[in-house]
């Protein structure tokens, strides 16, 4: 185990090495910023609308939680996943490109072992984007609006809305970043999937960014309805029903059994086709 | 001893074009074992099957006994390699690359890697990213990466490609000395015939993906007598030569019977009246060698 753990280190440190991982995190601290002074100039709009129309003080619930739940609306699926595609697509295939990969097989580790040490180091990578989302933005909602009042939730893919306090707002913000982070993990699955062919990285990351796109016109279309449960998207909001206030877990569990079952697909189909490969330039 | 067996390698590729036919051949203990042959000869592809990159459709390489392509992990454990170009993480140091090469060995010795590291000349420059490093010194880290941790075999693929000449010296000292002071077997391959002439005990041809010769390399032949003679009687020389054994080519590069002592061949030419100009001592090279397989169809 402690092998592993050095091997998943050496993968971790080459991938925080680069300075492209770090193009999501300065990104997204752009937009943030731009949202939040947006917020500033022209207020919440439709969020002070549903707050003032359930009956509830806007003043109280316009909080640091609030703010921070909205930008992350704003960005965290579209920059989320271009993100995660970008680095999960880039992570075999351009080791193969680089002949990085050549190098590494020259020694006595499985090709199973070595992508399942890349997968873990996506799928960490995309959990902690997704956290350092969502307390970069807690923190800027922080300056705004200092600490303390409300917090309104509101995620519309799973109907919620719920109205809480400071302290058990604070909580369910905490523990929906967390459920959103392993959601969020599907993304970087199907860039990693991708990436286990032989194409250009670009083409893994515009192949799983397309796919992901794809899926939630679907979900968004109506046409697809009666097969909502065939989506990817479908299931990765389930992660917003943390925020309601009667927390359904059943359904939660089963919307993440289906992304974890998504995620071993995935990581064993890009396997298969890993595995078949003749590794030459 | 046998450390490295090639059997009955076959391999075509999805175009369609074979790679490999029915290449067989051993690298014994303590050996530098030099694979040659033109581009697309199949030279990288033996090295790809033996370090289980490349599959094969027939056939199997054996390192110590150990087949790698049905337990690759055992049997790489005593392989270090130069496969294709030394490409590194360029955004890391030297010393970081090869401490996330030696974790995938499941390996690291800090006082083994900086003696590796001096051995190879790298000094303080294992510091620094390897995006700053010199081809030479990107040679040289490949080649540490090889010996960490301590191979039996080493495989190096065209290992002094695009060094100059003093790099490509130091590189060929430093694997002489490999194999003086640490009974390293070597395979090497490369398309440069005096590289592998000047450091190999054995050399393999391969030709379109077929093995055309295996055995010593010419230069390191001791058994083998073979002269010159320039003369004006060539037909009369012929001849005499056919009557005692020996052969003759055409430009007058005469073997020696085993039978016979060539002070013998020359007295056995002068009494049959053939007028020798001169009769010198020829040494064969790796390059007449490998020029007269290549020229036979």
């Amino acid at each position: 185990m402690t092998l592993f753990f050095q091997q998943w280190y050496g993968e971790l440190l080459k991938l925080f090495a680069r300075r492209r991982t770090y193009i999501g995190f300065g990104a997204f601290i752009a937009l943030e910023i731009l949202i939040l002074l947006l917020i500033k100039k022209f207020g919440m709009g439709p969020i002070q609308k549903a707050i003032v129309g359930s009956g509830q003080s806007f003043e109280y619930y316009f909080s640091a939680l609030t703010v921070a739940s909205t930008i992350m609306g704003f960005a965290i699926f579209l920059l989320g996943a271009l993100f995660l595609t970008l680095v999960a697509g880039d992570i075999v295939a351009k080791e193969g490109e680089d002949g990085h990969m050549r190098l590494l097989l020259a020694r006595p580790v499985s090709r199973f072992r070595l992508l399942l040490l890349k997968y873990l180091t996506c799928s960490a990578y995309a959990f902690f984007l997704v956290q350092f989302f969502a307390w970069t933005s807690f923190l800027l909602g922080l300056i705004l609006r200092g600490w303390g009042g409300g917090y309104f939730a509101i995620v519309p893919e799973v109907s919620v809305v719920a109205f809480y306090d400071w302290g058990p707002g604070l909580q369910r913000y905490a523990l929906s970043s967390l459920y959103l982070g392993l959601s969020m993990t599907a993304v970087s699955s199907i860039a990693f999937f991708l990436s286990c062919f032989r194409i250009k990285p670009a083409a893994a990351t515009i192949g799983a960014l397309t796919y992901i796109l794809v899926d939630f016109i679907m979900r968004n279309s109506g046409f697809m309805d009666n097969y909502q449960h065939l989506l990817v998207t479908k299931h990765m909001a389930v992660w917003g029903r943390i925020l309601a206030e009667n927390i359904d877990w059943p359904l939660i569990w089963r919307g993440y059994a289906v992304i974890f079952a998504v995620n071993v697909t995935l990581f064993t189909l890009g396997y298969a086709v890993f595995e078949s490969r003749d590794l030459k330039s | 001893m046998a450390l490295l067996e090639v059997r009955h390698l076959t391999k075509r590729w999805p175009t369609g074009r074979l790679a490999l036919d029915d290449v067989g051949f051993e690298v014994r203990e303590g050996e530098i074992l030099g694979l040659l042959g033109h581009n697309g000869a199949g030279k990288s592809t033996i090295m790809g099957i033996t370090l289980g990159m490349v599959r094969p459709d027939i056939g199997e390489v054996r390192i110590g006994g150990r087949s790698v392509q049905q337990n690759r992990g055992a049997a790489l454990q005593q392989i270090g390699a130069i496969y294709e170009a030394a490409v590194f993480y360029d955004y890391l140091s030297g010393w970081q690359n090869l401490r996330v090469l030696c974790s995938l060995s499941g390996w690291w010795d800090e006082a083994e890697v900086k003696r590796v590291v001096q051995m190879v000349n790298l000094g303080r420059a294992i510091e620094q990213k390897t995006a700053t490093y010199s081809h030479g010194m990107r040679q040289r880290l490949a080649l540490a990466q090889a010996l960490l941790p301590q191979p039996k075999i080493l495989l190096l693929d065209e290992p002094t490609d695009g060094l100059d000449p003093e790099g490509i010296r130091e590189f060929r000292e430093l694997i002489l000395h490999l194999r003086k002071h640490h009974g390293m077997t070597i395979m090497l391959n490369s398309h440069l015939l005096g590289e592998v002439e000047q450091m190999c005990d054995r050399c393999v041809i391969l030709k379109d993906g077929k093995k055309v010769f295996e055995g010593p390399v010419p230069s390191q032949e001791k058994s083998r007598r073979i002269f010159q003679l320039d003369t004006n009687d060539i037909g009369l020389a012929r001849e005499v030569l056919d009557r005692c054994g020996a052969t003759m080519d055409k430009h007058g590069i005469v073997e020696v019977p085993l039978n016979m002592e060539p002070h013998e061949l020359v007295t056995a030419l002068v009494n049959g009246k053939v007028q020798v100009n001169t009769w010198q001592a020829h040494r064969r090279t790796l390059e007449d060698l490998y020029m007269g397989l290549s020229s036979k169809s």
